[in-house]
């Protein structure tokens, strides 16, 4: 009689400890760093999203954690790895800081989750800062997913144009007479937010003619005639035409609303602003790549993807995928893209009637896609935050005058070959 | 008697203890041990190391970009002994490491040559307008010792907004006496240390004036009527009788300025974390920096090595230019 | 200056105030003062008028005043909606906050640091002892090598201790206080001997001398402490930046965080409300105890 009350006792508690440990076990916490100010319309449309994930998943809990900016994220991902506190599942990252991430062992490699078929369907310029060969074997693995991406765009206020009777830009040229007509003691013709100014520089060097980077992650190109002519351009913007403020702009917040405001005739920006800039202009807003020196529209690729944390448990780890693969699901790219700007990365989205419809109401959509085909790769090598330290100040020297463009960027390519002689 | 009864030995006064002093003053050691001591001596060993977190553990022929350090096939990404390597690459301009400190070294000299004296001068100054007694001087008072009591972040929050281009009134103020010159204060590389040393000074200023107001009620009077009566008019009095006589809070007052400029880089991640070239990092601010945004850790520790030489031998030799042969009791 | 000094000893003394002399030097300096003193509020001012100014105002060249709008709280709702400054209920207990936080290792500085420094700054006055010097001066080695600087060696204990983000992380390398020791050393060394003395002759304990001898007359210096110590750590930002990534994370980031708006398109009035939010209380608690705040700062300066 005792001994069968006591088993009785002893399957209960088991029978305890089973389902609080199975509840333990299939309420699984996706947490996810994301790099956004704390006051952006983009947190309630994510928060949208957790919410009807986890109406359908009710075992699965994603939690944002908003963070400033990709360098606010990236750090404390970094500083919490080391300080051994609680790891996020996901982060969003830059596509850039791939090389910084997988080295320093935060991040881990997605092969084995993301199928053929899922990752064929991606617009493959977005996966260009996606692959990293860490173990020099030979074969590149994949660590980011793209999701919040971008390419630096011309918006200019089209009924201005009109008025001056000017066409559209389509070469430097163009683009800086333009600007000179459009000036007024009011109006600056074209705003080029230069303050950390590679991302925005990176589609004028394109313009002329090559690239800064090319696939490989330990080589820079500062010194080419291409590099030289574009920042001589940017000199020239406000030097020969007078058409921008001189010297160093930290304008990058302000400059959509300039031109929203009209305080600005043209601005380059990111393609993450046009939905604020569409929805609060109440003129015609034409988009456009970078015009080419001599023609062409040129760009580049920016923004973050999605990475996964390394060091998280395996159910964490099969839940967190399951939810980058629904978060990244055209219908899901597709709203996203509407919603804010950034564009849709899944090619079969562009067949989605939500995307036509869209596109059809806003041809700067259009235009902003098509920007994606020429978009070049971003600037992304070994030791980035050091490379891109050196390309920065020589460019500012420039733009300060201090500097002229080709002893400038002599000096750029001298510095970045000296870091990265170690990894060659 | 063994030596552990020697602790229970009998005191100056010839009473024995009923407890050892040690015990008391164990939990203060403890931590001091713990947080000072322990990485001081951590901190000096930890920067003979080469460590780069961020570099791919990849092994080849290299020097790792050291100077001195010898041509060997080893990880880029480290940790490897390399000795006094990141001390030698900092005397050698031709270095990134050594373009950084000669930099970051002459940012924190300009900060402090600057902001100690200006801050001090304001603060004396305060002092001997506010050291009145009038009705509303205490107004004046809370006027300028409240942004002491303010976090500096918020400091430079408020200076952020200050500093905007266009409504900014900082800029306006400018402008209204004549300022044509650049408006973008916290991004321009030359103006952003101006930046950072225009809030430290209008933080600190009501601070210092705290000691001076001490110092200056503490000043006898009758000295001041005597020179009245000699006819003295006030610049005398302020150069003959008063700064003399302040010398001693002038001195600590200095001290405390110049750690305070050491140690107080917060304004930094507020106004100057976008200005990406470091034309204005001060040598905390680059620690933080080459730590944990770079992650060059060796490089890192050095820096540290290097500020903590530099304040033990400012404390040390203040030390003993000023106190000695005051008592100790 | 000796000589000017002795001349004046040897005069007589009738009492003449200093700026008799010149009235037009009274009122010039009674002006500079009111000059430099609004010069000097003009920030904290701005701060607020911007703060309680309806976000829609834009702010444009001399815009300095509120508009007809007049006084809004709507920045200051928007900021506590945004960031958890203020605790709530939660699963029965309060919720995470940056007031939390702060208050929590703040106290816990306070709490910790009084008992430590009490302790020692009585044994290094009561008692003699072997090796009283040397555990003096290594004590004072804080006071040259402030906590601060040692960021990163400091980082590692921290990580290794497993106490990374946690409130106890921010505030355990300041349980120890050179600069309190110090304080109350000089201090207690004010207390009369003869007391001490005739308390012993009368069988006092250690803890009964500290108690009814030494504090009473210095709690002064020890309140002077204690709000120099909670104003320094409310105010600190690196070392909780550093040590700290979610949870435990204190006001000062929490108005890091605004900062960061700039990015997106400065919106002023959110950021100044933010602003007011953490500075709000010590800053009320000044304006109240202005006269004694002043006093602490002169004592744990000097004696």
């Amino acid at each position: 009689m005792k001994s069968r009350s006591l088993s009785l006792l002893l399957a209960l508690f088991l029978l305890v400890i089973a389902v609080t440990g199975a509840s333990a076990q299939d309420s699984v916490k996706v947490e996810i760093y994301f790099p956004i100010a704390v006051d952006s319309p983009i947190t309630e449309i994510l928060q949208g999203y957790a919410d009807a994930y986890m109406a359908d998943n009710p075992n699965v809990e994603v939690v944002w954690s908003f963070e400033g900016g990709y360098g606010d994220v990236k750090n404390r991902l970094l500083t919490v790895a080391e300080g051994g506190g609680e790891l996020p599942a996901l982060a969003i990252m830059l596509a850039t800081d791939i090389y910084d991430l997988r080295n320093a062992e935060v991040i881990q490699p997605l092969d084995g989750y993301a199928s053929e078929e899922y990752l064929a369907d991606f617009t493959p310029t977005w996966l260009s800062n996606s692959y990293y060969d860490y173990d020099g074997d030979g074969t590149q693995e994949l660590y980011g997913i793209p999701f919040q991406r971008s390419t630096v765009l011309l918006y200019y206020n089209a009924d201005l144009l009109t008025e001056a009777g000017l066409a559209v830009p389509s070469n430097w040229e163009e683009l800086a007479t333009a600007a000179q007509a459009l000036t007024t003691d009011s109006r600056q013709g074209i705003l080029v937010p230069n303050s950390w100014p590679y991302w925005v520089f990176q589609p004028f060097v394109a313009g002329a003619g090559e690239n800064i980077v090319s696939d490989s992650d330990v080589e820079v190109f500062f010194d080419t005639p291409a590099v030289v002519d574009a920042l001589q351009y940017w000199v020239d913007l406000y030097n020969v035409y007078h058409a921008t403020p001189v010297g160093v702009q930290s304008n990058w917040g302000d400059a959509p609303g300039a031109l929203v405001d009209g305080a600005a005739a043209m601005i380059v920006h990111s393609s993450g602003s046009m939905r604020t800039i569409l929805d609060n202009a109440d003129f015609t807003v034409g988009v456009m790549g970078i015009p080419g020196k001599d023609g062409g529209q040129y760009t580049v690729t920016g923004g973050g993807n999605l990475y996964m944390t390394a060091g998280i448990d395996d159910a964490t780890a099969q839940a967190t995928w399951a939810f980058v693969e629904w978060l990244t699901q055209p219908e899901r790219t597709v709203d996203w893209s509407i919603q804010t700007g950034y564009y849709n990365t899944r090619s079969s989205g562009f067949d989605l009637d939500a995307w036509k419809e869209y596109a059809g109401a806003n041809p700067q959509a259009d235009e902003a896609r098509a920007s994606v085909d020429f978009a070049a790769r971003e600037f992304s090598v070994q030791s980035l935050g050091d490379v891109r330290d050196v390309f920065h100040a020589e460019i500012l020297a420039v733009l300060n005058g201090e500097l002229e463009p080709a002893a400038a960027m002599a000096a750029a390519q001298e510095q970045a070959d000296q870091i990265l002689s170690i990894f060659k | 008697m063994t030596s552990v009864a020697r602790i229970f030995a009998p005191n100056e006064r010839g009473k024995k203890i009923n407890l050892p002093p040690y015990l008391l003053i164990l939990p203060t050691f403890i931590f001091v041990i713990l947080f000072t001591i322990y990485p001081t001596l951590s901190v000096f060993r930890a920067s003979q190391e080469y460590y780069h977190p961020n570099r791919p553990n990849r092994t080849q022929m290299t020097d790792l970009n050291l100077p001195g350090v010898e041509e060997a096939s080893r990880s880029i990404r480290g940790p490897h002994e390399v000795g006094l390597a990141y001390f030698r690459a900092m005397l050698d301009p031709s270095t990134s490491e050594g373009e950084t400190f000669f930099q970051v070294m002459r940012n924190t000299l300009v900060y402090t040559i600057i902001t100690v004296p200006v801050t001090m001068l304001l603060a004396f100054a305060f002092a001997v307008l506010v050291n009145r007694s009038l009705r509303w001087i205490g107004i004046a008072r809370v006027a300028f010792f409240y942004p002491t009591m303010l976090p500096l972040v918020s400091a430079a929050t408020i200076w952020l907004f200050f500093f905007t281009p266009d409504y900014g009134l900082w800029n306006v103020a400018l402008r209204l006496l004549g300022y044509t010159g650049q408006e973008n204060w916290i991004i321009n590389r030359d103006l952003g240390l101006w930046a950072l040393m225009i809030v430290s000074i209008w933080k600190n200023a009501g601070y210092f004036m705290i000691f001076y107001l001490a110092g200056l009620q503490s000043l006898p009077q009758d000295v001041y009527e005597a020179a009245d009566l000699d006819g003295a008019n006030w610049l005398t009095k302020m150069f003959r009788i008063t700064l003399p006589l302040l010398r001693r809070t002038t001195l600590f007052v200095s001290v405390v300025a110049i750690i305070t400029a050491f140690q107080n880089i917060d304004h930094a991640l507020v106004l100057t974390n976008e200005l990406v070239t470091g034309e204005a990092d001060l040598l905390l601010y680059e620690i933080y920096k080459q730590r944990f945004v770079l992650g060059n850790y060796g490089f890192a520790n050095a820096l540290t090595v290097v500020m903590i030489l530099v304040l033990l031998i400012f404390t040390l030799s203040n030390f003993f230019l000023s106190e000695r042969g005051s008592d100790e009791r | 200056m000796s000589d000017s000094v002795s001349v004046a000893r040897a005069a007589s003394t009738t009492v003449r105030l200093p700026w008799r002399r010149a009235r037009w030097g009274i009122w010039l300096v009674n002006s500079l003062t009111i000059v430099l003193a609004v010069l000097w509020a003009v920030p904290i001012i701005w701060t607020i008028v911007v703060s309680f100014r309806p976000p829609a105002d834009s702010l444009g060249q001399g815009d300095v005043w509120f508009s007809d709008r007049g006084v809004s709280l709507e920045s200051y709702q928007r900021a506590v909606d945004l960031a958890p400054f203020f605790p709530h209920i939660e699963d029965g207990g309060l919720s995470r906050s940056y007031y939390g936080n702060t208050l929590e290792y703040v106290l816990m500085t306070l709490a910790v640091q009084i008992v430590t420094v009490t302790l020692a700054a009585f044994a290094f006055v009561q008692y003699q002892f072997p090796g009283k010097r040397l555990l003096f001066y290594l004590i004072l080695t804080q006071l040259m090598i402030p906590t601060a600087i040692l960021l990163v060696p400091n980082f590692m204990t921290i990580s290794q201790l497993g106490l990374y983000d946690t409130t106890l992380a921010i505030a355990i390398p300041y349980f120890g206080s050179a600069f309190g020791t110090f304080l109350m050393r000089q201090a207690f060394l004010e207390v009369p001997r003869e007391l001490v003395e005739s308390a012993e002759i009368d069988g006092a304990r250690w803890h009964h001398l500290l108690r009814h001898i030494y504090l009473p007359p210095t709690r002064a210096t020890l309140v002077a402490f204690g709000m120099v110590s909670v104003s320094f750590h409310w105010n600190s930002l690196l070392w909780p930046l550093v040590v700290t990534s979610d949870k435990s994370r204190p006001l000062t980031m929490g108005l890091l965080r605004f900062t960061q708006l700039t990015d997106i398109g400065a919106q002023w009035s959110l950021i100044m409300a933010a602003t007011m939010i953490i500075v709000a209380p010590l800053f009320i608690v000044f304006l109240i105890f202005q006269r004694q705040f002043i006093q602490s700062f002169i004592n744990s300066g000097f004696k």
